[in-house]
C-alpha cells in the first residue's frame, strides 16, 4: 500500500510535466536499467518483484514523477545522483519503459485462469 | 547377565482415551515392538559370552555382543521414531552400528546425509509435514558446529527435532589426535541458546530417562529441538547395569488459554467494528486450520496469514492476507495468534534511516495468544521488539481457538450475530478484488526472459493442479501464497524460520519424505544460492528414493544482498553498478541440471524461455511420480 501511495503521489506530481520528457534511446535505456541493477527490484520489464517492496513501474508513469523518485526517492529506494546517472541516462531509461510491450490481460492467460 | 526391560509402569492405562495422547499411545505400542527378536537373540548370545567380554581390548578374540548402544536403540524405538538423519562420525559409531544391525535399520531407518546442516534441515521440514519428530545424529564438535545454524532455524520455526551428539567425556580413554580435537567438555554449550533442553547422560538408565524426558519436552508446545549427548564409552561398553528400564512416554496436554481471558477476548472481538486476525506459527494440523475458519466465520473477521504455516485457506473469502496494511490500518481490535513479530505488525521501519512509521491506529486493542513467554532466552534476538498487548494470553494458540470460538458465540446476541453476517458480502467482494489485483500483477512481464517469478509459479501450479500437492518451502517466492488455491494444512510448509540460508533444499527433502507415504506430491521452488550451500542433499533424495520436484528459482545471485549493496552505494554517493560484486553468481554460471545429474537426480535446464517451462515440468513430474527426485533449472527474474 505504501508503494501504491508513493506511485500515486508521483503520478500526480508529474502529470503536469509529462510533455517535458526528453528524447532517449530505448535500447541504451534497457542496457542501463540492467547495469544499474534496477532490475533487482523492478524486473527487466519493469514488472516489479514478488514482494511489496519491489513495485512495478506502471505504463504511463509520468516523466517528472520518474525523475523525482530517481533523484530524491521516497521510502527505501536508494538515490541516483546526476554524477552517477546522467540526465541522458534517465531519459534513455524512460524511453525504454515506453517501449515495453503491454502485458496481456490476466483473463487472456490460461495459466492464470486456475486462480 | 544384564538385561533391559520395560518399566512396569507400561501397564498404566487410559492414555488412548485422550486425543492429545495419540502419539504417546503409539509410542507405547512401539515399546513392546522395541524388545525385538534381535534383543532376545543378543541377550541369549550375551548369556553365553565369556565373563571377560570387553575387558581385554588387546585381545583379538574378545567381543562385545551387547553394547550400551543397543539399549539406546531400544529406547529410541519406544519413541516411534521413523528416521534418523546423519552424516557418519566416529563418536557415534557404536550407535550407528546398533541402529543398522541390532535395530534392523527400521524405526529408525538411517538416512545418509552429506552435511550436518542437511541432516537437521531434513528433520526440520519432516517435523512440520509429518507432525512428528525425526532424530539426528552428529559429531559433538565439528558436526554440531555444522548443524548449529540449522538448529537455530528449527528453534525459531518451532520445529521439534531429537538431536543426538556423540562425545568422549573420559579424556583418559580418548584416542590421541583427532578424537581429542573432536571432543568437547560441554558440547551442548554451543547450541544451548537455541535448544529447548539438553543433557549429557552418565549412565544408560540416565540416557533412557533423559531421552524420554527430552521427547516429551520437545513435543509440548512451543515445540523445539532438544539435544542429548552420547558418551562414546556409554555407547561402546557392554551393558553392566541391572534392571534397566525405559520410562513410559506420556505427552503433556498443550496449555489452553484461561477461560476468563478467553471471555474477555471474546468481548473485545464481538464488540469491535473492524477486527482482524493475524496468524503466524499458530497451526500444526488441519484441525487447527478448520478451527480458525470457524472462529473467523463466527466473527466475519478477515484473516492475515503470515505464511510460516498454512493457517487459513487461501480460497476462503476471509483470507485477505494481501490486504494486510489496509486491514491493520483500519482495525480497532487485532487478535494475534503466535505472531513472531507483533511490533513489526503494527509499525514499519525504513531503511537505512530507521524511521518508524505507525501503521495501526494508536488506540488499536491488541490481543495476543502466544507461548513466547514460555521460551524466552536472552542471547539470540528472535523474540523481536517488545510490543505491549492489551490482553496477553500465554497459551497454545491452536488449542485455544476452539474454546475462543465458543466464548465468542456466547457473547454474540442475535442482533449482533445478524450484523456480522451482513458483512460477508463485502468481505467476499474484497477477497475477489484482491485475487484479481494479484492476477493482474502476475500478468506483468508474462513473456519476459528470464522468466518472471509469477510465471514460474503459475506454470508450476498448472502442472500439479490435478494432484494432491504440497509446496515444501512456500516463502521464497510470494506468488504461490498470493495465488494458489490452498485449503489443506499440508499444502504450504512455510520456510526456514530464522532465514538461515541453506534450509530450502534439505527442508524440502524432509517434507517430501513425510509426504512420500501419504500419496502427496511434493514440489518446491528452489533458490539457486540456497542449493549451493549443501547440494549433496540431492544425492540423499536420490539414494533414499524420495520423490520431489525441485523447480529452480535460479536468479543467479544472492539478490537480497544486491539490493543492500545498491542502497549502500546510493547512500555513500558511489557507483551502484558494482552491486553485483560479491553478490551475483556468474562467470561461470552454475548448471543445476548437470549438478542434479551428477548426484543421480533427473535434471534439465537451464531454461530461459517461459514457454519451455510447462513442457519441462511435465517431463520431470513423470519422474517424480515414478518415485524419484527431479530438478528443472529455470533462469528467472531476480525477484
Amino acid at each position: 500500500m505504501r508503494i501504491a501511495l508513493v506511485l500515486a503521489a508521483s503520478l500526480c506530481a508529474g502529470a503536469a510535466f509529462a510533455q517535458d520528457a526528453p528524447k532517449g534511446s530505448a535500447e541504451r535505456g534497457k542496457k542501463l536499467f540492467a547495469e544499474l541493477n534496477c532490475i533487482s527490484c523492478h524486473g527487466t520489464h519493469a514488472q516489479g518483484g514478488g514482494r511489496n517492496s519491489e513495485p512495478p513501474i506502471p505504463a504511463g508513469y509520468p516523466w517528472q514523477g520518474f525523475v523525482n523518485q530517481l533523484r530524491k526517492p521516497r521510502l527505501d529506494m536508494p538515490p541516483y545522483e546526476e554524477k552517477l546517472v546522467s540526465a541522458q541516462d534517465v531519459a534513455d531509461m524512460f524511453a525504454y519503459f515506453g517501449s515495453i510491450k503491454a502485458a496481456p490481460a490476466a483473463k487472456d492467460i490460461p495459466q492464470l485462469r486456475n486462480f | 547377565m544384564t538385561k533391559a526391560r520395560k518399566s512396569t509402569q507400561d501397564d498404566d492405562s487410559g492414555l488412548d482415551r485422550r486425543k492429545f495422547l495419540k502419539g504417546a499411545a503409539a509410542a507405547g505400542a512401539a515399546t513392546a515392538a522395541a524388545m525385538t527378536a534381535a534383543t532376545k537373540v543378543a541377550q541369549a548370545a550375551e548369556a553365553k559370552a565369556p565373563k571377560t567380554e570387553g575387558a581385554a581390548n588387546m585381545r583379538g578374540d574378545a567381543f562385545i555382543s551387547r553394547p550400551g548402544s543397543d539399549f539406546m536403540v531400544d529406547v529410541i524405538k519406544t519413541l516411534n521414531i521413523d528416521y534418523v538423519a546423519s552424516n557418519p562420525a566416529s563418536s557415534f559409531r557404536s550407535l550407528h552400528e546398533s541402529i543398522v544391525n541390532y535395530g534392523g535399520n527400521k524405526k529408525p531407518e538411517f538416512l545418509t546425509c552429506m552435511h550436518e546442516e542437511s541432516s537437521v534441515a531434513i528433520a526440520h521440514g519432516y517435523a512440520k509435514a509429518a507432525g512428528k519428530p525425526m532424530a539426528v545424529l552428529c559429531h559433538s564438535s565439528v558436526g554440531l558446529q555444522h548443524a548449529s545454524m540449522a538448529i537455530y532455524n528449527a528453534w525459531v520455526d518451532r520445529a521439534p527435532i531429537l538431536m543426538f551428539a556423540g562425545n568422549g567425556v573420559d579424556a583418559a580413554k580418548r584416542r590421541p589426535g583427532v578424537e581429542w580435537t573432536h571432543c568437547v567438555q560441554d558440547p551442548a554449550a554451543m547450541v544451548r541458546d537455541f535448544v529447548k533442553w539438553d543433557d549429557q547422560p552418565g549412565s544408560l538408565q540416565h540416557f533412557a530417562e533423559s531421552t524420554v524426558r527430552a521427547y516429551r519436552m520437545m513435543m509440548s508446545p512451543p515445540q523445539d529441538p532438544v539435544l542429548i549427548t552420547l558418551d562414546i564409552d556409554l555407547q561402546e561398553s557392554p551393558i553392566e547395569e541391572e534392571k534397566l528400564t525405559i520410562p513410559k512416554l506420556s505427552l503433556s496436554a498443550p496449555p489452553q488459554a484461561d477461560e476468563r481471558a478467553l471471555r474477555e477476548a471474546a468481548k473485545m472481538l464481538t464488540g469491535a467494528s473492524n477486527p482482524v486476525i493475524i496468524a503466524d506459527r499458530c497451526v500444526r494440523s488441519q484441525e487447527g486450520v478448520d478451527a480458525l475458519v470457524k472462529l473467523a466465520e463466527t466473527l466475519q473477521c478477515p484473516v492475515v496469514c503470515n505464511g510460516s504455516r498454512m493457517n487459513f485457506p487461501g480460497t476462503h473469502y476471509l483470507n485477505l492476507s494481501e490486504s494486510r496494511a489496509g486491514l491493520v490500518r483500519e482495525a480497532d481490535v487485532i487478535l494475534m495468534l503466535e505472531v513472531q513479530d507483533p511490533w513489526g505488525s503494527l509499525q514499519s521501519m525504513g531503511d537505512p534511516w530507521k524511521d518508524v512509521r505507525r501503521v495501526a491506529k494508536q488506540n488499536v486493542k491488541l490481543i495476543h495468544i502466544t507461548l513466547a513467554d514460555f521460551l524466552m532466552k536472552s542471547n539470540y534476538q528472535d523474540f523481536q521488539r517488545f510490543q505491549p498487548a492489551d490482553l496477553a494470553i500465554s497459551a497454545d494458540a491452536q488449542t485455544s481457538i476452539a474454546p475462543l470460538t465458543e466464548a465468542v458465540k456466547r457473547e454474540l446476541s442475535g442482533t449482533r450475530s445478524a450484523e456480522l453476517s451482513g458483512k460477508a458480502d463485502a468481505m467476499k467482494k474484497r477477497h475477489r478484488d484482491m485475487v484479481e489485483r494479484m492476477k493482474t500483477a502476475a500478468a506483468l512481464g508474462w513473456e519476459a526472459s528470464p522468466v518472471s517469478t509469477a510465471r514460474l509459479s503459475a506454470e508450476l501450479y498448472n502442472a500439479i493442479k490435478g494432484e494432491n500437492w504440497a509446496l515444501a518451502v512456500s516463502d521464497r517466492i510470494a506468488w504461490p501464497k498470493r495465488l494458489w488455491p490452498t485449503s489443506q494444512y499440508h499444502q504450504m510448509m512455510g520456510g526456514s524460520g530464522a532465514a538461515g540460508v541453506g534450509y530450502s533444499a534439505p527442508g524440502a527433502v524432509g517434507v517430501a519424505l513425510a509426504n512420500r507415504d501419504k500419496g502427496i506430491l511434493t514440489v518446491t521452488l528452489q533458490p539457486d544460492g540456497d542449493l549451493c550451500y549443501a547440494p549433496g542433499v540431492l544425492w540423499t533424495a536420490a539414494h533414499h528414493k524420495i520423490p520431489i520436484l525441485f523447480l529452480m528459482f535460479n536468479n543467479r545471485g544472492y539478490v537480497q544482498e544486491v539490493m543492500h549493496l545498491q542502497r549502500m552505494a546510493g547512500l555513500h554517493r558511489r557507483d551502484p553498478k558494482t552491486a553485483k560484486v560479491g553478490t551475483m553468481i556468474y562467470d561461470p554460471e552454475v548448471d543445476f541440471g548437470k549438478l542434479a545429474q551428477a548426484f543421480g537426480v533427473y535434471g534439465e535446464g537451464p531454461i530461459s524461455d517461459p514457454n519451455a517451462v510447462g513442457p519441462a515440468l511435465a517431463r520431470a513430474l513423470k519422474v517424480v511420480k515414478s518415485g524419484a527426485p527431479a530438478l528443472v533449472d529455470v533462469v528467472c527474474q531476480l525477484r
